[in-house]
Formats: structure tokens, sequence, C-alpha cells
């Protein structure tokens, strides 16, 4: 399919000079196999392809709300060259979950609040907290002995309202032809936020087949990360408190592995199969996630109080296993029935700690009236809980060696909903608009649940709604 | 120790019945998919991998940042501290 046809010399530099100026997007940039590209023929040079979009994302009643703009570009060379850049920025907020059971009396939180500077005396806190005075640690000015505390009422699940976060994040790639290989490639991408930073190092090989009908793909990935939380690293499964940690960062490796077949079965049939197998190690935690110790009769979550008087609630932060493995396998169909496009894809996931999963997406691309599109989709999902995973501890019994009482890592089943429709403004230039509901579902009732606990909801699952409009330009 | 070498073994044999069943079909593949002029259909790009790219990494990142899975169609949209 790639062949060397005639083009302008310079053409692509020229192009790539443009558009790299008026570049904004994307964490992950997915360089298509020759098998399925969009391929002029008259030219039989792949196009390529810039898109933009804005993300605008909301969860129900109060919770995260993100926006997102981004952007990414793929261009292709007359030698079968790809270059990918991408740029994607994201502001974060709301109410977030910090892991404590819900109680039918009020519960008060206090996390670490940082005067800047040792004499400095804080205020006010964001999210409606209140600022308060610790007893100082040895050696501590006074002054700086400062908290947050914030109170959740009785019958509410309890949720930090202070979390605010900034995300940035680029991305750069280039693959060719090389030693007879139709593409060898390597990417570069970077993302920092404010308690996080991520560095990640792509190698791909591909290699066409039978008429250029299969792709197989060999990528491997690493990913180096660090973790900078704010009120400094907790030491796991001990009593959250407003003091300032001592350590104040934690990294993370992972290392994936992806084989891909890519296969045009036919005139109108597409399809993908994705073999992944990935590791991880070091800091693993959500480091502002706690985990309630309750009485085991009356089910209300344990109380402390400090020697400043302040009273407060007795839970742990949380603690997962140093290292994680995870297999997958995903298989996607395409197919073109036009005017109807449908797509299904299937995904198998299980994990070491102990988390299977199965995902079924279906989306039918739908022409209509004149350059009008629809594109609905519908997606189910299914995660079983990992094997360290508790609602609550109870203070009878002995602290475990790992517990999160993170609703991602519980068993839960989520559905979405949404569609997109598009507007084709020329033959190779579209808008789009996109909306999707998501609603996940656990069992917040379990049979277990002891004492007042048994009148509460525990799953802290999400009610998600995210739209996006978006520009997509092809081009040589 | 003994059930740790036994899920080794098991994930070991899950992962080699998956490379031989890529490479069936990779030896399959010879033999079926359209001739060169018969792929019109396939060089539109609806038919292509990933039309939408912000599309997909949109969705990956959010699944990634309230699920428990990543991956599958690409890397996880990782490169965050939401999981």
């Amino acid at each position: 399919m790639q062949l060397n046809k005639s083009r302008r010399p310079g053409q692509l530099r020229d192009t790539l000079a443009t558009l790299s100026l008026g570049l904004v997007a994307a964490n992950t940039i997915h360089v298509a196999p020759a098998a399925a590209q969009s391929t002029d023929e008259n030219l039989s040079l792949p196009y390529s392809q810039l898109d933009a979009a804005y993300l605008s994302y909301q969860e129900a009643n109060g919770r995260v709300s993100a926006s997102e703009p981004t952007a990414s570009l793929a261009i292709h060379g007359q030698g079968g060259q790809v270059l990918t850049l991408g740029l994607t920025a994201d502001t974060v907020s709301g109410a977030t979950p910090n892991g404590a059971v819900p109680s039918d009396l009020a519960q008060n939180f206090v996390t670490p609040l940082k005067a800047s500077g040792s004499s400095v005396t804080v205020t006010t806190a964001s999210g409606g907290s209140t600022v308060i005075t610790l007893p100082p640690t040895p050696g501590q000015l006074a002054a700086a002995a400062l908290g947050r505390m914030y109170t959740v009422p009785g019958n509410n699940l309890p949720m930090d309202r202070a979390f605010y976060d900034e995300r940035k994040a680029g991305t750069i790639g280039w693959s060719q032809p090389l030693f007879g290989i139709d593409q060898v490639g390597a990417s570069f991408s970077y993302s920092t936020e404010r308690d996080y930073s991520s560095l990640t190092f792509s190698g791909r090989l591909a290699q066409d087949f039978n008429d250029h009908n299969s792709t197989l793909n060999l990528s491997v990935n690493f990913e180096d990360d660090t973790s900078t939380p704010y009120g400094g690293v907790p030491t796991p499964m001990t009593a959250m408190s407003g003091q300032w940690k001592n350590t104040s960062s934690k990294g993370r490796t992972q290392t994936d592995v992806v084989l891909g077949l890519t296969e045009v079965m036919s005139r109108r049939w597409l399809a993908q199969l994705n073999v992944s197998y990935g590791i991880s190690s070091g800091y693993q935690n959500d480091p502002y996630r706690i985990v309630s110790v309750v009485d085991p009769v009356t089910g209300e979550p344990l109380m402390q109080t400090d020697t400043a008087g302040n009273t407060q609630v007795y839970a742990l932060y949380e603690n997962r296993p140093g290292s994680r493995t995870r297999e997958s396998v995903y298989l996607d169909n395409k197919f073109d029935f036009d005017p109807v496009i449908p797509e299904l894809s299937l995904r198998y996931y299980h994990d070491s700690w102990g988390i299977s999963s199965q995902t079924a997406e279906l989306t039918t691309k739908i022409k209509l009236f004149g350059s009008f599109y629809l594109t609905p989709n519908v997606r189910w999902y299914h995660q079983s809980a990992a094997s360290f995973f508790h609602y609550y501890l109870l203070s009878d019994q002995a602290v475990p060696t790992y517990a999160s009482s993170d609703s991602r890592l519980g068993r839960f089943t989520s559905l979405t909903y949404g569609a997109q429709l598009g507007f084709n403004l020329t033959d190779h230039s579209e808008i789009y608009v996109r909306g999707e509901y998501a609603r996940q579902q656990g069992d917040g009732h379990p049979a277990y649940a002891v004492g007042q606990l048994r009148n509460q909801d525990l799953f802290a699952g999400i009610k998600a709604t995210w739209f996006m409009v978006g520009y997509s330009w092809q081009f040589h | 120790m003994k059930h740790r070498g036994f899920v080794r073994v098991r994930r070991a044999a899950r992962l080699a019945l998956a490379l031989s069943a890529l490479a069936l079909l990779t030896s399959a593949c010879a033999s079926i998919g359209p001739k060169p002029w018969e792929k019109d259909l396939m060089a539109r790009k609806e038919m292509s991998v990933n039309p939408y790219p912000l599309v997909a990494a949109a969705d990956d990142h959010i699944y990634f940042s309230k699920e428990a899975s990543s991956g599958g169609r690409g890397f996880a949209g990782g490169g965050c501290g939401c999981n």
C-alpha cells in the first residue's frame, strides 16, 4: 500500500513547519498499521491527520470535574516515515472520596497544611475546610504546626472537597522502515501535574505481510513515575494525621509489552488482536486515601483526640502491594456495511492483585442525510475486587499488611451510553460533538456489614457525563 | 511458594497459548484478505484502526482513572497519579 509516488520535494518539510506551530494535545497516539490506515488511492500514500478537541468531564453530586484541550498530529512521509506529536492540558477539581465509610454521626478529618514559612499564620483553607492548630512535633515551631480539618455530616459519603490539580502532557514519536522491517519506531512522553510526574519511552516494530493485509506489531513501553503527594508520603497503615510527613516522594516503574495482529479479513472486515503483559513495581498507593476502622458491633468509625484538643476520625492510610503484573487480551472487529459501520471490541483482563475484568463495547457509525453521521455506542464493563479490598477494618482484628477501600479496586459493573454526531466539512475534514454517560454499580450493602453500616451505601462509584467537541483534518 | 510457582507456570502456559493462537492466526492469514484492487473500503478513514485518536485517548484515560483495568487497545492511558 505504501508506494512511492510523485510528491513535491520538501512538501513534508513544509507541512511540518506549518503545522508544528499550531499544535495543541494527546497522551496516547496510535500509529495505524499499514493493513488499515486511511489512504489516498491515487497517491497510495497514507493521509496525515490533525486532530484537535476539547473535553469536558463532570461527575454527579459535586464530585470531580475536568476540562481538557487536546490535539494530535500524525504526518506520513513518502518514504514510509511517520512523525507523531501530541499535547494535552487538563484541569481537575471537585470532591473526591477519601476512602472512609459513611457514618450516622458527623466525622472530622485532618490533613497536612503547610504554612508558607515557619512563622506564617494560615487562616483560610479551600474546600470548606478550616485551619486548626496541631500539637508541634519535636523541633517544629508552634506557628507551623497547622492542619486542615473538614467535617462530613452524618449519613454522607466522606469526601475531600479541596481536590484540585492541573496536568500537562506531551508526546513525540517517529517511525520509519529500517533494516527491512516495515516500521521501526520510538516515542517519548512526559506528563506532569502538581503531585505526580511521568516519563514514558516506547519502542515499536511492525511488519506487513500477505499483500499488506496483515500487520504484526510488537511494542514495548517503559514508564518511570514519581509521586510527590501534598503533605508528604504517609506511612502505610498508620493513622491519618495533619502532620507533614518526612518522605517527600516515591517512585514507580512500569514495563508493558503488546503483541498485536491487525488483519484485513475481507473487503469489508477488519480485525485486530492484541495480547498484553505488564509489570509495575514501586509506590502504588493512593497517598490521600484512608481506610476506616470501625467498632465491630456498632459499626461506628473510631475517633481520636490529640493533645491540642482536636477530635478526628481514627483511620489508616491505605497500603497496596509494591508489585503488580497485568495480562490482557483484546479483540476488535469492524465491518463496513455501508452506510452502517459496526465495531465490536472485547477485552479480558487479569492482574496479580486478584482483579479480573471483562469489557465489551459496541460502536456503530451510521451515515445520515447530507454530510452528517451518527455513532451511538454502548460499553459494558465488569471487574472483580482486589484481594486486599476492604470497605473498612474491624477494630478487634489485626491490621492487615495490605488494605484499600478505593472503590476502583472493588467489585462493580459499569455501563456507558453515548453518541457522536459528526459533520463532514469536506471529503477530508470534519467536526463532531460527542456525549457519554457512565454509571458504576457495586454492592454498597454487603451482607457482612455491621451496626450502622447496614444502613449506609458503602459503594462510592461514580455517575459521570462527558462531552467532547472535535475537529479532524486529513491532508497530504 | 508452591502456590506462587503454580501461578507462574499457569501464566506462562496462558501466554504460550496466546502466542500459539497468534502464530496460528498469522499463518492462516496468508490465505485470507482482499486483493489490492479490492481495498477501496479499507482506505477510508472510518475503516482505519483508530480514526479518532483523541476520542480513544480521552475514553482510555477516563476508564483508566475510574477502573482497575487498563490497556488492551494500546498502552494504558497512564502518566497520571489518578489511579
